[in-house]
C-alpha cells in the first residue's frame, strides 16, 4: 500500500511494505507502532528511535501532536490521489456562512437581528464558557439570515447559531 | 480551636486544602455541584454534601446553603480557597456571626482591599506608590469616566471595582473606542462578580507583574515570603509563574517586600494575602491590588521557601503565632508553575470540554502536580478551564526550565485539548530563557509556530509517518468489517451484533 502524505506543504511518499517495514522515499525502515491502551496516543519505534505522539482524525485530515508541535497532515492513498487529479478538483465556495459554537456554552446576548447587514469583524454573538465571555465575530460582510438561538440558551459545541447570507 | 473544616470550593484547590487538613489531623467537609459528584475533592473529603445544579450561581456561590451545611455537619471553620466566595466580605462576616472561623482575613480587610478604589486610597495613605488612575472617586457613570479618561491618559485600563483574575478588564487606546469597551467590561464584571462598577487606571507599558506573598498572624506579626513573577499572561490571565523573579535583585526584593508588609499592615491584615505590583523598565514599582486570599500560584513560593502556606493559614486561623520570623525565611533554588488549561493553543485558546479518557502525570525529582481531575472525569463548560498546575523546582532557573521541559513532555492528557504545547513552546523561547519578557510578551512577541522551524522540519517526516500508519491501521480496521469469511465469530452472531449496533 502506497500513500502520499502532505505536511507543511511538503509531500512524503510512504509505502507500507509489511507489518514491520515501511519505505519512505527510497529508504526501507523497520517500524513498530502501538496505540497506548486504545487511546489516540501512539508509541512509534522507527529504526530504533522511540517517539510518542497524539494522532487525531479531524474530518479529512489528521492532526499529529509531537514534542509540543502540532502538524496538520493529509494522508492520501496514491491511487485515490491519481484519480482525483484526473477528475480535477473543483471546490465551490459556499455562499452561506454558518456560525457554529466553537465550544459548549451559554448565549449571553445576540447584538444583531435577522435581516441586519453586518461587517466583517462585527460581533454576532457573545458566548459564555468557562467563566469567560467570548465574542464570536463575522468572518465577512453580509446579511444575517437566520438566528437559531436565543439569549440565555445553552448550546452544544458545533451547534449552528446563526447564518450569514 | 476548630476541628472540622468545610472547603467552600472545588477542583485542585479544594484537594490542596483537604491535603493540608488531613496532615494536620482535621476533619474535612466537601461541598459539590451536580456536575462534580465524582470529583476528587468529594472523594477525598471525610464528608460531602450536594449544593445544587452545575452553574456556580446555583452551587458554589450559594453562601446561604454552604453555611447551612456547615451548621448541619458541625464544621467549625470554612476555607474558601480562591474565586467563588473567597473575597466576599459579607460571607466572611456571616461566618463570624455564626461562630464559624473563616480561614482568611477579617471582613474589614476584605472590604478595604476588595473595593479597588478604596484599596488604592488606603495604601496611598500608608505611603505605598500606586499607578495613576481614578482612585477614590467612588462609582462613576460612563459619562464621568469618559470625561476623566483624557486626564488619566491613553492607553489606559478599564478595571472592575470588585474585580480580579482579569475579568471585566479592557485596554483602551483612544477615547473613540472607549464607550463600547466600557459596556463590555461592565457586562463581564456584572456576570462575574454581580457588580458592574469599573474604574480607570493608566496602562504602564513594558511592565512586569510581580507579587509578594504575605502572611500575618493575629498577634501583629507580618512577614513576606518573597515574590512571584507572573508576567506570562494572556488576556490578563496568568499562565506561568515563577519564584524568584529573574528581574529582582536582593536590594529591590527587600524594598518591595517591606512595602508589601506596610500595605498589609495598613488594612490590619491577618492570614495569607498577596500584594500585586507592576514594575516598569526602570524598576519603579507600583501597588496594583491586594488579593485577600490564597493564590493559585502559591506552590512556587512553597517550593522555594519550604513553607506550607495552607497549613500556615490554618495555624493562623486557630490563633497561633507564625511559625517563622522574617529572618528565618530562606529562599532556596528556583520554582516554576505552568497552569494546564483545557484550551486549544493551536486554535486561539478556545476552551475544550469533554471526558478525560487517559492521563499520565509527570513525576520524578523536583516535580509536583496539583490537580482535581483523573481519567473518566468530565470537563464541563461551567467552571474555570484550569485542570492542573504543574510545578517544578530546580537549583537554578536554568535547571528548573530543563526540568519543566522534561515534565511537560511526560504529561499526557487525552480527551480534552490542553495548553501543554504552549508551555513547551514557551520553554524553548530564547526570550523566556533569558528572562526578557513583560506582561505583553505572550500576546505581542510570541507565536506557537515561530519556535525553531528547523527542528519542526526535522520532525515533520515523523509526523507524516505517524499519521500514515494511523490512517493505514484505520483503513485496515474498516476493511475487516466488510471482508467476508474472515471473522472470528460465526456470521449469525455477527449479523446479530451488526443489527443491534444499527438499531
Amino acid at each position: 500500500m502506497k500513500y502520499v502524505t502532505t505536511v507543511d506543504e511538503k509531500e512524503f511518499e510512504i509505502e507500507i511494505v509489511d507489518e514491520h517495514h515501511i519505505r519512505v522515499g527510497d529508504r526501507l525502515l523497520p517500524v513498530n507502532i502501538e496505540s497506548v491502551s486504545g487511546q489516540p496516543v501512539f508509541s512509534l519505534i522507527l529504526d530504533g528511535k522511540s517517539y510518542e505522539s497524539y494522532v487525531y482524525q479531524n474530518e479529512d485530515e489528521w492532526e499529529v501532536l509531537l514534542r509540543g508541535r502540532q502538524y496538520q497532515v493529509k494522508v492520501e492513498d496514491e491511487r485515490e490521489k491519481r484519480l482525483k487529479a484526473a477528475a480535477g478538483e473543483g471546490v465551490a465556495e459556499g455562499g452561506e456562512f454558518h456560525l457554529k459554537a466553537p465550544m459548549p456554552g451559554l448565549v449571553v446576548t445576540i447584538p444583531v437581528a435577522e435581516g441586519q447587514e453586518v461587517k466583517k469583524g462585527q460581533v454576532l454573538i457573545i458566548l459564555e464558557s468557562m467563566k469567560m465571555q467570548n465574542e464570536l465575530k463575522s468572518p465577512r460582510d453580509g446579511v444575517v439570515d437566520r438566528v437559531r438561538v436565543k439569549a440565555g440558551e445553552s448550546v452544544e459545541q458545533k451547534q449552528t447559531l446563526l447564518s450569514i447570507q | 480551636m476548630f476541628k472540622k473544616v468545610l472547603i467552600a470550593n472545588r477542583g485542585e484547590i479544594a484537594v490542596r486544602i483537604i491535603r493540608a487538613c488531613r496532615e494536620l489531623g482535621l476533619e474535612t467537609v466537601a461541598v459539590f455541584s451536580e456536575a462534580d459528584r465524582s470529583a476528587l475533592h468529594v472523594r477525598y473529603a471525610d464528608e460531602a454534601y450536594l449544593l445544587g445544579p452545575a452553574p456556580s450561581r446555583e452551587s458554589y456561590l450559594r453562601a446561604d446553603k454552604i453555611l447551612d451545611i456547615a451548621k448541619a455537619s458541625g464544621a467549625d471553620a470554612i476555607h474558601p480557597g480562591y474565586g467563588f466566595l473567597a473575597e466576599r466580605e459579607d460571607f466572611a462576616s456571616k461566618c463570624a456571626d455564626l461562630g464559624i472561623d473563616f480561614i482568611g482575613p477579617k471582613p474589614s480587610s476584605i472590604a478595604a482591599m476588595g473595593d479597588k478604589g478604596k484599596a488604592r486610597a488606603t495604601v496611598i495613605k500608608a505611603g505605598v506608590p500606586v499607578v495613576p488612575g481614578t482612585e477614590a472617586v467612588g462609582n462613576m457613570t460612563d459619562d464621568d469616566l469618559l470625561r476623566v479618561a483624557p486626564q488619566v491618559g491613553f492607553p489606559l485600563l478599564i478595571k472592575a471595582t470588585a474585580g480580579g483574575g482579569g475579568k471585566g478588564m479592557r485596554e483602551v487606546r483612544s477615547l473613540e473606542e472607549m464607550p463600547a469597551l466600557l459596556q463590555s467590561a461592565r457586562r463581564e464584571a456584572e456576570a462575574a462578580f454581580g457588580d458592574g462598577n469599573v474604574y480607570l487606571e493608566k496602562l504602564v507599558e513594558g511592565a512586569r507583574h510581580i507579587e509578594f506573598q504575605i502572611i500575618a498572624d493575629s498577634h501583629g506579626n507580618v512577614i513576606h515570603l518573597g515574590e512571584r513573577e507572573c508576567s506570562i499572561q494572556r488576556r490578563h490571565q496568568k499562565l506561568l509563574e515563577e519564584a524568584p523573579s529573574p528581574f529582582l535583585d536582593d536590594e529591590l526584593r527587600e524594598k518591595m517586600g517591606s512595602v508589601a508588609v506596610k500595605a498589609a499592615q495598613a488594612v490590619d491584615y491577618v492570614n495569607a494575602g498577596t500584594i500585586e505590583f507592576l514594575v516598569d523598565k526602570d524598576r519603579n514599582f507600583y501597588f496594583l491590588e491586594m488579593n485577600t486570599r490564597l493564590q493559585v500560584e502559591h506552590p512556587v513560593t512553597e517550593m522555594v521557601t519550604g513553607v506550607d502556606i495552607v497549613a500556615e493559614q490554618i495555624r493562623i486561623a486557630r490563633g497561633r503565632q507564625l511559625s517563622y520570623s522574617q529572618e528565618q525565611v530562606q529562599f532556596n533554588g528556583h520554582a516554576i508553575e505552568c497552569r494546564v488549561n483545557a484550551e486549544d493553543p493551536f486554535n486561539n485558546f478556545i476552551p475544550s470540554t469533554g471526558r478525560i479518557t487517559h492521563s499520565l502525570l509527570p513525576t520524578g525529582p523536583g516535580v509536583r502536580v496539583d490537580t482535581g481531575v483523573y481519567p473518566g472525569f468530565e470537563i464541563t463548560p461551567y467552571y474555570d478551564p484550569m485542570i492542573a498546575k504543574l510545578i517544578v523546582w530546580g537549583e537554578t532557573r536554568a535547571q528548573a526550565i530543563l526540568r519543566m521541559r522534561r515534565a511537560l513532555e511526560e504529561y499526557r492528557i487525552v480527551g480534552v485539548r490542553t495548553n501543554i504545547p504552549f508551555h513547551q513552546t514557551l520553554m524553548d523561547s530564547h526570550r523566556f530563557m533569558g528572562g526578557q519578557f513583560d506582561t505583553r510578551f505572550v500576546e505581542e512577541r510570541f507565536s506557537m509556530d515561530a519556535a525553531a522551524s528547523e527542528s519542526r522540519q526535522a520532525q515533520a517526516e515523523i509526523a507524516a509517518i505517524l499519521a500514515t500508519l494511523a490512517a493505514h491501521k484505520q483503513a485496515e480496521r474498516s476493511a475487516q468489517i466488510v471482508r467476508r469469511n474472515e471473522r472470528d465469530t460465526s456470521n449469525w452472531k455477527w449479523v446479530g451484533r451488526w443489527e443491534r449496533m444499527h438499531r
